[in-house]
């Protein structure tokens, strides 16, 4: 379904992003990709949508390479999930998630806010599905909870039916039980449309419980690769640290030497 | 612990670890040089005088001084403007095709004798001459004369709040570094609003004036130019500063430019929008009452007729009734825009 090719991305500053990273991820894959902050997963998810163009290297999505000329007609069968939720928060509920289906709706009844009865139906059956109530239509997206918006976040990614949803932490500012509902809606509903799931997480635990596959990534890299069985406490040590317990190896750079106090 | 075992713990600090002071040399400078700018300034702009005058005014007040310029000149004024005018009075005889059965509602006509001094061409003595005049009175005439006009005056301000919204909405899109398609475009738009905002309406008015003849058009048209330089300003830096977040997510599936603006960015504004346009009316309100004073309609033309005649009773009516309508209006924008938000 979609395939990386040797692709790393360089930002004009000179620093990278990602290094040659390659890989092949099957339609209707749960694959979280774990790692450190800054490893590079966010950049990851977006060369998928074109809103990183990778520097050197290919994305394909069925078959079609991912470019400039294509990347505003692939976007529409590509979904996100954000970790903020970026929803507009003034908006209702409703509105916001008719709003996911804006590529495919005519300008004027974008402007007007007209959506079509099928648009407003499905709009219906999604809220539903994410688990909110009719009462939740009309609230302001605003004044939900996190979890909640999140939920509308969701919704508002299966408008379009996307054939891949893009994750980017969707869990990061929610708490550990709101986060396992988040992750099985994505999953369950993710399953039941054939979507293929690509989901940047920053739970060790959360990612065996629910990936298909889990992909560790450090400094730009792909450093593991395999199935959450496969995924153990010393691999998550070398993900997170660098090194194994077993064979320490060197800080890249020494830190000062105040207790409390480290380099983010 | 003892002062002397305390000392001891004290690490001398290390070179680097000062604080300076927050004043220098060079901030002495910058005061001396602002008093010397505001003593310079505040000669050429008769300050001094003014302090003077203000002085000498109060200590007349107190009964120090034996005689006030200023006092002089404010009480020739409030003794013309008290009380204000409230009804009209205006000769049957020049009224054309007065109609006696058809009186406006509530007024009254009234015999009043004139008396005129008239010179005798026989005795080429000046004398008395009393004569009867009919009159037509409406008590509250001139109140109900300055309604019309004020609302003929709120008519502008409302037309000219529109054009600008309806100038600066497409100029605003333009002008914003995120949503412009060129850099030409976008400085080209930042012209434009620079332009418009740069020129005071009341000059814009004197010229539309000439161009299209007395009335409420001129006005309209300068009171929309100038504020759609404001809104369009005040538009494009909003969209500019609107959280992105929202945005990244509808760019995200490719909704396009203008969708993205109307759904991700337009609900974040929206309330700042419409603070904006309610000053705006409130400002063309105000700025409308003016303008008339070119000859660009509303009750500026009215106003500047009575005082240039001296009739300060009825320039005092128009005064109370601009404040009127100032305050009524801020009052229903203020309700609205609680609605609103």
């Amino acid at each position: 379904m979609i395939r990386f090719e040797m692709i790393s991305k360089t930002w004009a500053d000179g620093s990278k992003a990602l290094s040659d990273v390659s890989l092949n991820i099957p339609k209707g894959q749960f694959c979280v990709i774990l790692g450190p902050s800054g490893a590079g997963k966010s950049s990851l998810l977006r060369t998928v949508n074109g809103l990183v163009l990778p520097s050197r290297g290919q994305v394909f999505m069925d078959s079609v390479e991912i470019n400039e000329s294509v990347r505003q007609q692939m976007r529409k069968r590509v979904a996100m999930v954000h970790q903020h939720f970026n929803l507009s928060p003034r908006l209702s509920v409703a509105t916001n998630v008719l709003a996911g289906a804006l590529p495919e709706v005519t300008l004027l009844r974008a402007l007007t806010g007209w959506f079509s009865p099928q648009d407003r139906q499905r709009a219906c059956e999604l809220v539903q599905r994410v688990g909110l109530l009719p009462e939740h239509l009309q609230r302001r997206a605003g004044d939900l909870s996190g979890g909640q918006q999140q939920r509308v976040g969701i919704a508002r990614a299966f408008m379009l039916n996307p054939e891949v949803v893009l994750a980017d932490e969707p869990v990061a500012s929610l708490d550990p039980k709101i986060s396992a509902d988040i992750l099985s809606l994505i999953r369950e509903t993710a399953r039941e449309h054939g979507t293929t799931v690509l989901c940047s997480l920053h739970q060790v635990e959360l990612a065996r419980e629910f990936a298909d596959r889990i992909v560790g990534m450090r400094e730009g890299r792909v450093v593991f690769d395999g199935s959450p069985e496969e995924f153990t406490h010393e691999q998550a040590r070398v993900l997170y640290h660098g090194y194994n317990k077993e064979e320490p190896a060197k800080p890249r750079f020494s830190e000062p030497e105040i207790s409390g106090l480290r380099y983010a | 612990m003892t002062n002397q075992q305390l000392e001891k713990l004290a690490v001398p600090l290390p070179r680097q670890w000062t604080l300076p002071s927050p004043y220098n040399a060079k901030h002495l400078l910058w005061v001396i040089a602002i008093l010397a700018l505001l003593l310079l300034t505040g000669k050429r702009t008769e300050m001094d005088k003014m302090v003077a005058m203000t002085s000498q005014a109060v200590s007349h007040l107190l009964g120090f001084e034996s005689d006030s310029q200023v006092v002089r000149g404010f009480k020739r004024v409030a003794n013309g403007m008290w009380p204000p005018v409230v009804s009209t009075q205006e000769e049957v005889s020049r009224i054309s095709q007065f109609d006696r059965t058809d009186l406006p509602f509530g007024s009254e006509i009234v015999q009043q004798e004139i008396t005129t001094q008239r010179m005798n061409l026989e005795t080429l003595q000046m004398e008395k001459v009393v004569s009867s005049e009919e009159f037509l009175v409406r008590p509250f005439g001139y109140v109900w004369d300055v309604f019309i006009k004020m609302v003929e005056t709120l008519e502008i301000a409302l037309w000219g709040t529109l054009i600008a919204v309806a100038l600066s909405l497409p100029l605003a899109y333009f002008a914003t570094a995120n949503y412009s398609p060129n850099r030409y475009v976008y400085t080209f738009s930042r012209g434009l609003i620079s332009l418009f905002r740069s020129t005071p309406e009341l000059i814009v008015a004197l010229f539309l004036v000439l161009a299209y003849g007395f009335g409420p058009i001129a006005g309209v048209l300068a009171l929309g130019l100038h504020a759609a330089g404001f809104l369009g300003k005040f538009y494009a830096e909003d969209i500019e500063n609107a959280d992105t977040k929202p945005q990244e997510a509808f760019e995200a599936i490719g909704s396009g430019k203008l969708k993205t603006l109307w759904y991700g960015v337009m609900p974040q504004v929206f309330p700042q929008y419409i603070a904006y346009t309610a000053y705006i009316l409130d400002r063309n309100l105000r700025m409308a009452t003016v303008i008339g004073l070119v000859g660009a309609g509303g009750i500026g033309q009215e106003l500047k007729g009575r005082f240039d005649l001296f009739q300060y009773g009825h320039v005092m009516t128009i005064l109370i009734a601009i404040f009127l309508f100032v305050f009524a209006l801020d009052q229903l924008s203020a309700r609205i825009r609680a609605k609103l938000i």
